[in-house]
């Protein structure tokens, strides 16, 4: 609740997971040539914060989104999943304000062994062909 | 040459449902035999343990044949921890283990050429055939044993290919 309020005090927005949703497994989907079906999971309050770069030719940007973990639970309780790290690892894209970001990791902070928030390191994703 | 990369994609899956069956990956909410596409796959940060991920690299092509041959270059990358139960102290074994699946399941060295676009999927004319694997030495990061084998998939361009 505590890091509810932080992140909404300190302009806290909301985050869409696009995660893969259960398809039966085709030869088709194995290789590319069948869409997969997905769903937006929203995910509130969530802070985007940009860290601090070090600079390389080429290089992306990287970014960290902090996520409530009241909010991951609402929908891993709603999608009836074991766990936010199976709500994590179905998940393809972060959309925040339109730009698509994909996850490079994934850490937790814990107080009282219970953990209140989410930190995913995300960089952004190249554009895809429509 | 699309329907190369997918043909020995599928008779490599196969194989390896009958060479070890519990060896499976849980990928977008399905169970499936150990091994998948790196480039028909979601992008990932860190390859799975204990999966055979397939990644497909160099190119050529020979057009003074009758048909075009096109050979692609396949790299088999795998690696393990080691299981739980051993506290990661039968990595070593786990990893030979995988190279004893991946020559198993490599050989005969060819399959028929079929195209997956059709259901079900349509047997074409030729055959993809491929050489014995080149394994690369292991790569040791701490805890995990990784390697690579190199493979080189050669098939005919038939007619609308």
């Amino acid at each position: 609740m505590l890091a509810d309020a932080l992140l909404r005090s300190v302009a806290g927005t909301t985050a869409l997971l696009r995660v893969t949703t259960a398809t039966a497994d085709t030869n088709m989907s194995e290789v590319g040539l069948l869409p997969t079906n997905f769903a937006e999971v929203t995910i509130s309050p969530v802070l985007m914060r940009k860290l601090r770069p070090t600079w390389q030719e080429g290089g992306q940007s990287k970014w960290e989104l902090l996520v409530s973990a009241n909010g991951v639970e609402g929908q891993v309780r709603a999608l009836d999943l074991a766990s936010a790290e199976a709500l994590f690892a179905m998940t393809l894209a972060v959309t925040v304000d339109g730009q698509d970001y994909l996850i490079e990791s994934i850490a937790s902070n814990e107080a009282f062994g219970t953990v209140y928030l989410y930190r995913l390191l995300l960089r952004e994703a190249r554009q895809q062909t429509v | 040459m699309q329907n190369a990369k997918d043909s020995f994609y599928m008779v490599l899956r196969a194989r390896l449902a009958t060479v070890n069956p519990e060896r499976t990956i849980l990928l977008r909410g399905a169970v499936r035999p150990g091994i998948f596409v790196e480039e028909a796959e979601a992008p990932m940060s860190q390859l799975p343990n204990d999966v055979f991920v397939l990644r497909w690299l160099g190119l050529g092509t020979d057009s003074v044949l009758p048909a075009t041959m096109a050979g692609e270059q396949c790299e088999i990358i795998y690696q393990t921890c080691g299981t739980q139960s051993f506290g990661g102290l039968d990595r070593g074994r786990s990893l030979s283990e995988m190279d004893e699946e991946l020559l198993a399941m490599i050989a005969p060295y060819h399959t028929p050429k079929l195209n997956f676009t059709a259901t079900p999927p349509a047997t074409m004319l030729t055959q993809v055939f491929w050489d014995e694997p080149a394994f690369a030495p292991i790569v040791i990061q701490r805890d995990q044993l990784s390697r690579s084998a190199t493979v080189l998939v050669y098939s005919y361009q038939e007619q609308g290919e």
